[in-house]
């Protein structure tokens, strides 16, 4: 069987760009996988292997480089994993519209890299940068604190080439930052998990490079979550223009700082001395307040380990503890009460628990390691929480042996035929990312 | 109800009277219907069967409920100041105003979020929450009159999207009655990422073919410490293209870049709010930027030595509040204010990467020369987002055909340069075979497919937004040479 697909990929694509699995080999506890690994390094190569799937009733799992490998689904193995890990650069940069056009294999920290000597940069700042590329950042929706000031993938993505399961390469948006000609086409890709197209090509608006960033870190020792709130209120009804807002329960708190104490990260990016300015204007606010300013390298060293707390799907899961991660979305101000149900969990079900929220911009990012059974519980637990709090969750990391147990989507939305719905007029067998996303689409 | 007692011969209408309350909820004499066989795309016209007011969501379901069993045609209209035909009823629709939907229903300063019914005018919001120091960020030139459901369909923007995104960026829920007379509710709360495709974003700009929008949840914003506006006149387009484009590039992000050329100040100075540019400049930019009060002092130094680089002739800081708004007065009043230089005029939307601003400018001006049409230019020069106003006379015959051509020739121009044909207005009518300029067939096809999904009978606004299928044409094409 295994010979055979390699064999008929053959006609496709050239040798040297498939990997067929050893016998020996297991399938990765992460599932998400495909029984042959293919690696195009062109669009028309990516198109020839879809159309020739689609065709022949294969399925296709869609990666990048698999930091995202244990978000979603139920299959162990498709027939194949396209792997865009090979199909990779950038294809156009104008300075001066501040535009980037790039291919979707490209790692996100090589591109900031690139920008950065332009002092622009992608406004976007998703976990593992190093490793994710901009195609699995989108495909997922990944964001991070800064979503805040930036606002997410969808405000800064402005053009896409998909190609769609049969093959064809669909262009939406465009390349201006102003598009309003027909339906908003990307906004269906941006988060549908691979499950509609293979994003090929993507255009996104950059902004300059901040000339000057710090971070303040305050803590608060007694763990109020009512002090918290009534200060962030404070904070956010001030004319303090703030990139991040995010509270960080003390278990994380005390890896990234040393500090065992809820905190809050409030970043500033400007011009040094409106930095300033904004630094000494929080002081007034909260006189009493402790607090640690990082300048700039020290700040950007803090984010730079900050996006390296979850699990990574390139990893292979450890065989002692499990790991998951719950993403949840609440209004701004629940998340004080989210994060502090995250310490709760550590005592009631013996996890260690990172938790970070954002209360500027209303979600929460939860890790939690432990038993299977206790990591179970604690995810049941957490949902019922955010369904009362009238927030979604999202599980975001999970081994496939737990994902099948439970629904890392949660219930369906009312209007779930409308989804399924675009699912079967774009991808009616199924070809792409099968039972991926919600209510198994 | 309050229809009762009234002999009305059509059934529909006599039903779809039943459906609603409040006084004169429908109208149908002719003479009332005139007022709607257009919006602000005045070039065609067509009667509705219908204007209906619901004054609750339940009412419009009822309404589209009523209307998809019948297979009445109908559509949704806020204050009618489109500029794209997309309100106007093609297919003798009943059209379902949504003006007596204007409450603002709640505001939540602390999470940042107000709701607020379709009707409500997109101005008020702003003057709603400003004495607590905050307000809503996309400001159409028509915001005092249009409404955020209308707003929400043509993803519409202003002068400071440049700065805080358009429409779609600032919109985190909506409840929505289907084309069947469904209702559904996306975003609850406002809250962020809702399982599944974003529709929100689908919605936003899908004007108002896919489903009619009962009730918004957007973002509101804090009011920036600061800021501070700049007037500057350049002897040369070239050099004031190149200016906005040097300012970009030094790392401001201007809250607002806007140009008008000769012909636009023309027309400003002769309207309503005239300032006082002078009348022999090629081009003015009105720059402005926010954010915390230090900032904005060097922002400013570097936007006037970018401006005196370009040999500006002559640039200002506004001194007082009241000469800014006097300002953005001059400025967002700038359509209408061709009323004082020509009978008619047409506008146009097309957008283009900055940088090819002088170029496209260029031919612009070369379209004028060849129709024989004056072309003014007002645009929101910092996003590329330009808009040429094609003057014209609609009583000498043939010219206003020639100004539709004038007006299409610019968006090729736009298109052709990788820009696009709309940036705000949206198709509607007016730009569906300009669809073409941007998009291939199969990509059309695409957008169909996935307005089948929302509205399969096409019930819903029909014959907008996309041109007639090319396929079809090619079919009757080889259909004709077969049978000849
Ligand atoms: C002088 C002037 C200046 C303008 N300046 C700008 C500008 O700066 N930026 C900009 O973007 N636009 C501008 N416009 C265009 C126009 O004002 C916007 O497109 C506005 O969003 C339309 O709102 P409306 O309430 O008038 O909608 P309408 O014209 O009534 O309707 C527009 C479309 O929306 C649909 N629709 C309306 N309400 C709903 C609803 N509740 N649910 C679903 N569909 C609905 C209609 O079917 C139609 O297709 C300007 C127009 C004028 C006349």
């Amino acid at each position: 069987m295994l010979k055979a697909l390699g064999t008929e990929m053959k006609s496709v694509i050239g040798e040297e760009k498939i990997i067929e699995r050893k016998v020996e080999e297991q399938p990765h506890p992460l599932g998400n996988g495909g029984k042959i690994t293919v690696l195009p390094s062109t669009e028309e190569e990516i198109a020839a292997v879809v159309k020739y799937a689609n065709e022949n009733g294969m399925t296709i799992t869609v990666t990048g480089t698999g930091t995202k490998r244990g978000f979603g689904g139920t299959i162990e193995d498709a027939d194949i994993l396209l792997s865009l890990e090979n199909y990779h650069g950038i294809v156009e940069h104008t300075v001066g519209d501040m535009t980037i056009t790039v291919k979707s294999g490209t790692k996100f920290e090589e591109l900031q890299r690139y920008l950065q000597k332009h002092k622009q940069k992608i406004p976007l700042d998703p976990a593992w940068p190093e490793n994710a590329t901009i195609g699995g950042v989108i495909a997922v929706n990944d964001s991070g604190p800064k979503r805040f000031r930036n606002g997410s993938a969808r405000d800064v993505v402005i053009g896409l080439r998909t190609v769609y399961p049969n093959g064809s390469v669909i262009r939406s948006g465009g390349k201006v930052v102003k598009n309003v000609a027909g339906y908003d086409m990307n906004k269906l890709f941006i988060g549908s998990m691979g499950t509609l197209g293979v994003l090929t090509e993507i255009t996104m608006k950059l902004r300059p490079l901040p000339e000057y960033e710090s971070l303040l870190l305050l803590s608060f020792p007694k763990g109020g979550m009512e002090e918290i709130r009534s200060f962030a209120v404070r904070l956010l009804d001030t004319m303090l223009e703030p990139v991040t807002l995010e509270l960080i329960n003390p278990v994380l708190a005390e890896k990234l700082t040393g500090q065992s104490t809820y905190t809050l990260a409030i970043g500033f990016e400007d011009v040094e001395s409106s930095v300033h300015y904004q630094e000494e204007y929080v002081k007034k606010i909260h006189p009493e307040a402790q607090l640690t300013i990082l300048q700039e390298d020290d700040s950007r060293e803090f984010w730079q380990q900050f996006y390296q707390i979850g699990p990574k799907g390139t990893d292979s899961p450890s065989k002692l503890v499990t790991e998951a991660s719950m993403k949840i979305g609440v209004k701004n101000m629940a998340i004080p009460e989210v994060i502090k149900e995250s310490v709760h969990l550590q005592d009631m079900y013996n996890l260690e628990v990172f938790a970070h929220g954002g209360l500027g911009h209303g979600l929460c990012q939860v890790h939690l390691k432990g038993a299977a059974q206790d990591i179970k519980s604690a995810l049941t637990h957490l949902r019922n929480l955010v369904k009362d709090l009238g927030g979604n969750s999202v599980i975001k990391y999970l081994p496939l042996t737990l994902r099948k147990e439970m629904d890392v989507w949660g219930e369906k939305p009312s209007y779930f035929f409308l989804l399924e719905g675009i699912k079967k007029k774009i991808d009616p067998k199924k070809t792409l990312n099968n039972q991926r996303f919600v209510g198994g689409i | 109800m309050a229809m009762k007692g009234l002999k009305i011969k059509d059934k529909h209408i006599r039903s779809l009277a039943n459906l609603l309350s409040g006084p004169k909820p429908i109208l149908y004499h002719k003479e009332d219907l005139l007022a709607y066989d257009c919006d602000g795309f005045t070039i065609e016209r067509h009667l509705p069967k219908a204007v209906v007011f619901p004054k609750n969501t339940e009412e419009v379901a009822a309404i589209v409920k009523y209307c998809h069993e019948n297979m009445l045609p109908f559509l949704a209209r806020g204050a009618g100041t489109g500029l794209s035909g997309g309100a106007i009823p093609l297919n003798n629709e009943v059209v379902i105003s949504l003006t007596r939907m204007k409450k603002l229903l709640s505001v939540d300063l602390e999470n940042r979020i107000a709701v607020v019914e379709p009707g409500f005018v997109n101005l008020k919001l702003t003057n709603s929450i400003a004495d607590k120091g905050y307000y809503y960020a996309p400001d159409p030139s028509s915001q005092y009159a249009c409404t955020i459901g209308g707003n929400v369909a043509e993803n519409a923007g202003g002068a400071h999207c440049l700065k805080y995104g358009v429409t779609t960026n600032h919109i985190l829920g909506l409840e929505l009655v289907l084309p069947n007379g469904e209702i559904i509710e996306i975003g609850k709360d406002g809250i962020p990422d809702s399982p599944g495709y974003d529709l929100l974003g689908l919605l936003t700009g899908s004007e108002g073919t896919l489903g009619i929008v009962t009730k918004i949840t957007v973002r509101v914003l804090k009011n920036p410490e600061d800021k501070q506006t700049v007037l500057a006149y350049f002897d040369r387009v070239e050099d004031g293209s190149q200016a906005v484009s040097d300012i970009i590039s030094t790392g401001i992000v201007p809250a607002a870049l806007e140009m008008m050329d000769k012909t636009a100040i023309e027309a400003v100075e002769a309207a309503a709010f005239p300032v006082g540019h002078p009348r022999d400049i090629a081009a003015v930019l009105l720059i402005e930027v926010d954010g915390i009060s230090s900032g904005i002092e060097e922002q400013i130094s570097k936007i006037l030595k970018v401006c005196k680089s370009r040999n500006v002739r002559e640039v200002k800081v506004a001194e007082s509040e009241r000469e800014r708004a006097r300002w953005w007065a001059n400025r967002k009043t700038g359509f209408g204010a061709m009323g004082a230089i020509s009978p008619n005029y047409l506008v146009q939307d097309g957008v283009i990467p900055r940088s090819r601003l002088p170029e496209v400018l260029k031919k612009i001006n070369e379209i004028s020369e060849e129709s024989g049409l004056r072309i003014a230019n007002i645009f929101h020069a910092g996003d590329g987002n330009l808009h040429p106003l094609v003057l014209f006379d609609a009583r000498v015959p043939g010219e206003t055909e020639r100004a539709i051509e004038a007006g299409s020739a610019c968006l090729k121009v736009c298109a052709d340069v990788g820009g696009t044909i709309t940036g705000e207005h949206g198709v509607g009518i007016e730009k569906r075979e300009e669809m073409r300029f941007v998009f291939t067939d199969e990509e059309i096809v695409a957008q169909t497919d996935v307005r089948e999904v929302f509205n399969p009978d096409n019930l819903l606004n029909a014959g907008k937004l996309f041109p007639t299928p090319g396929r079809c044409a090619e079919v009757k094409k080889e259909l004709k040479a077969s049978t000849s």
